[in-house]
């Protein structure tokens, strides 16, 4: 007892003499922690855009060494597939927009009998498998549609697998917008429709950007379903980039058109949310 | 700007009856306030004036024309909402000229509304602001002006000032009243705050369980209570029963002596009550006189009280006083109330002011003690 009372004594005698030892000590500590965390966020950040990366380098990769050469053929013979990636994403982020509001409306503000079961209906491309989609669709548009292989199948097809990813959001927007703006609108003298337009579509903002986004991102990018139901003529970009990699191996163009494919997804994510996210989100209610 | 008329509203829900039987006539630029605890149907009766909702049975008039299905956005109304209902995604001047660029009104015109608007309630140079930048006051001012900008033919209010804290809206609250003279427009405005009510309007209409209590000037409430919620809602009162015994005319005015027990206590009657018939006597601790030693009675009789409780809060001073063994409530302001602070467990002599009596409807519970 005597001993630990002196060497606790000492301790604090050392501790008075050289005050700052400790705090030191406890901040280098923190900061090898630091470096630790950050180290572990860098660490998967890499993992995951590993594969990217690798795919970029191999795209300018040629026989001459390294060059942008591959991505002559992104804007030359791949440009057509590139294009028609775009119209198609187009055509179903109108279409999905078009279904979804009024539907999102009708749940939201109208007593409709069987609602959840209706919801969850509507909600069935979310977890249907997407070679069950496919080969549903293909049966489909052969025996009952009879628009196998055409545009409208493809953008049919995409319209069904993307209609939750837009409803949903607006569904949560407008069950988050008080009523009492509508009605604030009404009493100011604007009918159902200049309220629409003028204070509930605005409100929706961050939904309804909320849902042309993951439709842009999912459809773009969209190659299993598309492998069931593209006709010959109805090559995307990503339907082209498995072909090709079928057809002729890895090749550097290959690899460009896919990293192409690649930054236009993240340029767009990236310029929506700075243009239209920004200026939806601010000012509404939820910022 | 317009006369308003309710004729027997009624709203129901399935089976339960929010708005029953309501009738009001609302004179050009008379501003009526609908008080009531909540739950009372007062705001249900505002949005079917608005025409948010639909009336079951009845019919709304405005100047004599029926606008039952009138949609809202025809009525030329301004309802100004609890919670502001500014929109989020316009900026003050765009929120004021809503209403206006709904009516395609040419733009000169428009700007310099949202000018004079801004002007009317002291909110200039805030045209840019966002909504979200203002505080809790000046947008419940923007949305004052918002309404008043489209010039509508009949004010709105659902309980506007309830969101604010108290000091801002003994301010605004006298705003609405100036705006409402200024521009003599109709007005009916909801609240459940009985001060609000009283401070701002020419007829308050007390409403309870979806019916009309009372309607009547503040005096009438407060002096003439018809029913025994209102003598219960409004203020606060010692409730009594008694027997009627005598009428008589004092001062021209019918008064009625009822006894209570030992008490005997000369009340006003509206009701025409006759000798014999039970009555309900309200008496507001407010109006219950302590009176100094020395004060000779004249006309008035004088009760002997004995002190229970003091509580002193400031501006008034509470007393629990015993009479003829029952306890009543007494408030005492003025420098007086000083003098009193030391009289718990002493006897004090009494005089009661603006006694009013009511016919008793049930009259077999009368017999309950402690009425």
């Amino acid at each position: 007892m005597a001993t630990g009372g002196k060497a606790i004594a000492e301790r604090q005698e050392v501790a008075v003499r050289r005050p700052g030892l400790w705090t030191r000590v406890v901040r280098q500590r923190r900061r090898i922690l630091d470096l630790v965390q950050h180290g572990y966020i860098w660490l998967w950040m890499l993992i995951f855009v590993l594969p990217f990366l690798t795919t970029f380098a191999y795209s300018l990769r040629t026989a001459d060494g390294i060059s942008l050469s591959p991505y002559q053929h992104v804007f030359g013979s791949f440009k057509d597939n590139l294009l028609l990636s775009f119209e198609v994403t187009i055509i179903s982020i109108v279409l999905n927009l078009l279904l979804a509001l009024p539907a999102a409306y009708a749940i939201v503000r109208f007593p409709i009998p069987g609602k959840g079961f209706l919801l969850s209906v509507l909600n069935l491309a979310l977890y249907t498998p997407a070679a069950v989609m496919g080969i549903s669709l293909v049966i489909v548009y052969n025996f009952l549609f009879h628009i196998a292989q055409t545009l409208t199948g493809l953008v049919g097809a995409y319209v069904v697998g993307t209609y939750p990813m837009m409803l949903i959001p607006i569904i949560v927007a407008l069950r988050d917008l008080p009523q009492v703006y509508e009605e604030a609108a009404r009493c100011l003298g604007a009918n159902r429709l200049q309220t629409l337009f003028r204070v509930e579509l605005p409100l929706l903002g961050p939904g309804i950007s909320a849902g042309i986004l993951l439709t842009f991102v999912i459809v773009f990018n969209e190659f299993l379903v598309t492998l069931f139901v593209a006709g010959p003529g109805n090559t995307t970009a990503a339907l082209r980039v498995f072909n090709l990699t079928r057809t002729a191996g890895i090749q550097p163009s290959t690899a460009a058109l896919a990293s192409t494919m690649q930054i236009v997804s993240f340029v767009v994510v990236i310029a929506f949310f700075r243009f239209f996210g920004s200026r939806y989100l601010k000012g509404t209610y939820l910022i | 700007m317009a006369r308003v008329e309710l004729i027997e509203v009624t709203k129901r829900y399935g089976q339960t009856i929010a708005v029953d039987r309501v009738s009001l006539d609302i004179a050009e630029g008379e501003f009526v306030t609908l008080l009531g605890p909540s739950g009372c149907g007062k705001t249900t009766t505002l949005r079917i004036v608005a025409g948010l909702i639909e009336p079951t049975e009845g019919e709304i008039r405005f100047d004599g024309q029926v606008v039952n299905h009138v949609p809202p956005h025809k009525r030329n109304i301004g309802f100004v909402f609890q919670s502001h209902a500014l929109f989020p995604h316009l900026t003050v001047a765009e929120n004021i000229a809503f209403g206006l660029k709904i009516k395609r009104r040419p733009k000169a015109e428009v700007q310099r509304r949202v000018e004079e608007m801004l002007e009317l309630v002291n909110l200039q140079g805030f045209g840019s602001r966002m909504p979200s930048q203002l505080s809790g006051g000046q947008q419940q001012r923007v949305a004052l002006a918002r309404v008043l900008a489209t010039d509508p033919q009949v004010l709105l209010f659902d309980e506007p000032l309830s969101a604010l804290d108290r000091n801002l809206r003994d301010q605004l609250k006298y705003s609405i009243l100036e705006l409402q003279r200024r521009t003599k427009k109709t007005a009916i405005y909801v609240t459940h705050d009985q001060s609000e009510a009283f401070a701002i309007s020419d007829r308050i209409c007390v409403m309870n369980a979806g019916r009309v209590e009372q309607v009547g000037t503040q005096l009438d409430i407060y002096l003439r209570p018809r029913t025994e919620f209102v003598a219960n809602f409004v203020g606060d009162n010692n409730v009594l029963t008694g027997a009627v015994v005598r009428v008589q005319q004092r001062d021209g005015q019918r008064s009625v002596v009822v006894k209570s027990g030992a008490l005997e206590l000369h009340a006003v009657d509206t009701q025409g009550l006759q000798p014999g018939e039970t009555a309900l006597v309200f008496v507001r601790p407010e109006n219950i006189e302590v009176l100094s030693d020395g004060v000779v009675s004249e006309d008035e009789p004088i009760l002997q009280g004995l002190v229970e409780q003091v509580v002193f809060e400031g501006p008034t001073v509470r007393f629990l006083v015993d009479i003829d063994g029952r306890p009543f409530r007494v408030v005492a302001s003025g420098p007086q109330r000083l003098t009193l602070l030391g009289s718990s467990g002493r006897r004090v002599r009494l005089r009661f002011h603006a006694v009013v009596a009511i016919r008793y409807e049930h009259a077999e519970a009368a017999l309950v003690p402690g009425r």
